[in-house]
């Protein structure tokens, strides 16, 4: 029996705890893209040039002095502009046409590449990193947390919730869920919808920025990082069910937790399979995801 | 003699006079990244080649003859590089070839130069391969491979913490990582240190903390790790997040803390040792000269591959001074166990397999520069021969 609580406490407690950091860090990325896809059935491949975005702007203000603290305010609210005139600027352009999700798809896939080179150019190909805001940690029941990971784990809860409530218990959300729900109807009971349509694109990638400054600190920034998070992001949203922020909470949730302990059995080659493995088998015996359906119908 | 006539032998005396004083050049083609990823290295390179040549000019040149270095793009790939390494040997018609980064553009380089019989050397790759198991008759290597930098760490860590230190591996999951784990690996438990756990990482991951759990464990007292770029700014921010910096010293690869992102890491790379052939604080006359030119001439220090690169020159000299001409065999018979004088002090290139033997250095970040701690002689670091083709 000890020895099986002494594994309990100090070998898969510990793992879940990193999978559940990493796990907020994947649906931070994931709620904007949940969202935008919910809405605009637009398959933003751009994302994770945003969440690299957040993270540079983020970079360059630390430098100029600004506190950590201001900053997870201030670069979401320079992101929301940003979203907002990619989305009048480029999509909507193509929003009207019959092969609109190719379209979007190559639109956004071409803009990251764009993104990508600009972040090399402005700031160079080499690395850099942000100061943690909160350095050391706590031990807690024979383990060692850092404490900027324990408020990963709190801000990020915070921020889902805050999402969620956005969208299901404010004006703005019926208006965007009824948008979602029919874009014709909505207009003509006098929802402002291309208003709504860039509102909402603006609100998603700011997320995405958000979570750029929030893991820039463990996880450095550098002109490809859009990478990093954005294939686990997009199979949380599969997985979770697209326009679902339970499912892709959830979603995100479960993927981090089978990564992060099947990185204590199997080699860590493996984990990226074992995750898309899931998502393959998802798509195939039930496509529409756990919870699937329009923004916030589920 | 008439006016025409008088004339007549005038241009030609003066076109006779012509060859005695303009030397035929040597060629030396130079195939580098001058664009690209590896675009940096194939500045250095060309710095220190440059560097040498206008030394080497300005006091006679070879054999009387001005060195001309010709330059061409491989772009870091070796396919590239094959063929503009045929170009240089078959339309330039260059004597010798060097300048490839790329491990895999020195072996494509090695076998064209032997099938033009031309000589070729790398300044800068550092696969153990080269002069071991594909080592080449017309294949020469100036700098020091990972065998040699693996033996200089490993030696230097013995000496600070002894016999019986437990040793915990952490590398990227491709050939390099691996390869580089491998051989410190094996030149650790050689000198009796412990190996008490192994994990290999994707390249590229973000996080390193699921493998934390498993590395307290087993109680390390040293990390080596091959990581690279921006893994090691994730691994060693980590690791300090986790409070796992510790009482742990940090080694590995010599590619793993760069100016690339050592910007990133900051204090979190203090301490780390790794082993190289090269250190701008190499403290000789002939070290101190070069820094002083390289420095007045580009405005910048020279690393590694600007060194060797220099000495290269240098070495065809000496080898072309011996044999007294600029013929395939005769060089490469010069070449062979010749002795010559570097930034790095003397070099010796060995016989058997065409590496050169030269003083290792261990060394350590410090406020984000590199800190001589320890030098390994030439002998103890260089490993065995292992090349059977010749």
């Amino acid at each position: 029996m000890g020895a099986l609580t002494d594994y309990v406490q100090f070998v898969l407690m510990p793992q879940m705890f990193n999978g559940l950091t990493i796990g907020v860090a994947v649906i931070l990325m994931a709620l904007g893209l949940t969202i935008i896809f919910g809405l605009l059935d637009v398959f933003n491949m751009a994302h994770g040039e945003f969440y690299a975005l957040g993270a540079y702007l983020g970079v360059t203000l630390a430098s100029r002095g600004v506190s950590f603290w201001l900053l997870l305010v201030l670069v979401p609210l320079l992101l929301l502009p940003a979203g907002f005139l990619v989305d009048r600027a480029l999509i909507q352009r193509v929003f009207h046409q019959k092969e609109r999700h190719m379209l979007t798809m190559l639109l956004t896939f071409g803009l990251a590449i764009v993104m990508e080179d600009l972040f090399k150019a402005a700031y160079g190909p080499n690395t850099l990193k942000p100061d943690s805001p909160l350095q050391g940690g706590t031990e807690l029941l024979g383990n060692f947390f850092p404490t900027y990971r324990l408020f990963l784990v709190g801000i990020g809860t915070f921020t889902i919730v805050a999402v969620w409530f956005i969208v299901n218990r404010t004006r703005f959300g019926s208006m965007v869920r009824a948008a979602a729900l029919d874009r014709h109807m909505a207009a003509s009971l006098g929802v402002p919808v291309r208003r709504v349509y860039s509102t909402t694109f603006a609100f998603g990638v700011a997320l995405a920025g958000l979570s750029g400054v929030l893991l820039s600190p463990i996880y450095s920034v550098f002109p490809t990082m859009g990478k990093d998070f954005i294939l686990m992001a997009f199979t949380a949203v599969i997985l979770g069910g697209f326009g679902s922020i339970r499912g892709v909470v959830l979603g995100g949730l479960v993927l981090t937790q089978i990564q992060a302990l099947s990185s204590l059995y199997v080699s860590p080659v493996w984990g990226d399979p074992i995750v898309f493995g899931i998502m393959v088998l998802v798509l195939f015996f039930r496509p529409q995801g756990l919870f699937g359906g329009r923004l916030g119908h589920a | 003699m008439n006016r025409h006539a008088a004339s007549f032998v005038a241009l030609i005396a003066s076109l006779l006079a012509l060859p005695a004083t303009a030397a035929d050049p040597v060629k030396i083609g130079v195939v580098t990244p001058l664009t690209g990823t590896y675009a940096p290295i194939g500045q250095q390179v060309r710095w220190g080649l440059e560097l040498a040549a206008k030394e080497v000019n300005a006091s006679g040149g070879i054999l009387g003859r001005p060195v001309e270095l010709v330059f061409e793009d491989e772009e870091a790939n070796p396919a590239v590089a094959t063929q503009k390494a045929e170009k240089l040997f078959q339309v330039t018609k260059v004597d010798f070839l060097t300048g490839t980064v790329n491990s895999g553009s020195t072996l494509a380089v090695g076998q064209l130069a032997e099938r033009n019989n031309r000589l070729a050397s790398t300044t800068v790759s550092f696969s153990d391969a080269i002069t071991g198991d594909k080592c080449s008759p017309n294949v020469f290597r100036v700098n020091a491979r990972a065998g040699q930098q693996s033996a200089a760490l490993a030696e230097w860590l013995a000496k600070e913490k002894g016999a019986g230190t437990a040793v915990y591996y952490l590398g990227p999951d491709y050939e390099m990582g691996r390869n580089t784990v491998a051989a410190f690996k094996a030149a650790a438990e050689a000198r009796k240190m412990k190996t008490v756990g192994e994990v290999f990482a994707p390249l590229g991951n973000n996080d390193y903390s699921p493998f934390f759990g498993q590395m307290r464990a087993a109680k390390p007292a040293v990390l080596y790790t091959s990581v690279a770029g921006n893994d090691t700014a994730r691994l060693f921010t980590q690791l300090d997040e986790y409070g796992l910096r510790k009482n742990l010293l940090i080694v590995g690869a010599s590619g793993t803390v760069t100016s690339q992102n050592m910007g990133a890491l900051g204090k979190v790379a203090d301490g780390y040792v790794t082993g190289v052939g090269y250190s701008p604080e190499i403290d000789s006359p002939e070290n101190k000269k070069f820094l002083a030119a390289f420095q007045a001439a580009y405005k910048a220090d020279p690393d590694l591959y600007g060194a060797d690169s220099y000495g290269l020159i240098y070495f065809y000299k000496a080898a072309v001074e011996k044999a007294k001409s600029t013929d395939t065999d005769k060089v490469r018979a010069a070449m062979s166990g010749l002795k010559w004088m570097t930034p790095q002090g003397e070099k010796e290139m060995r016989a058997g397999d065409h590496q050169a033997v030269q003083d290792m250095y261990a060394v350590r970040v410090e406020n984000g520069k590199f800190r001589i701690v320890s030098k390994v002689p030439g002998p103890q670091a260089v490993g065995p021969d292992t090349c059977t083709r010749f």
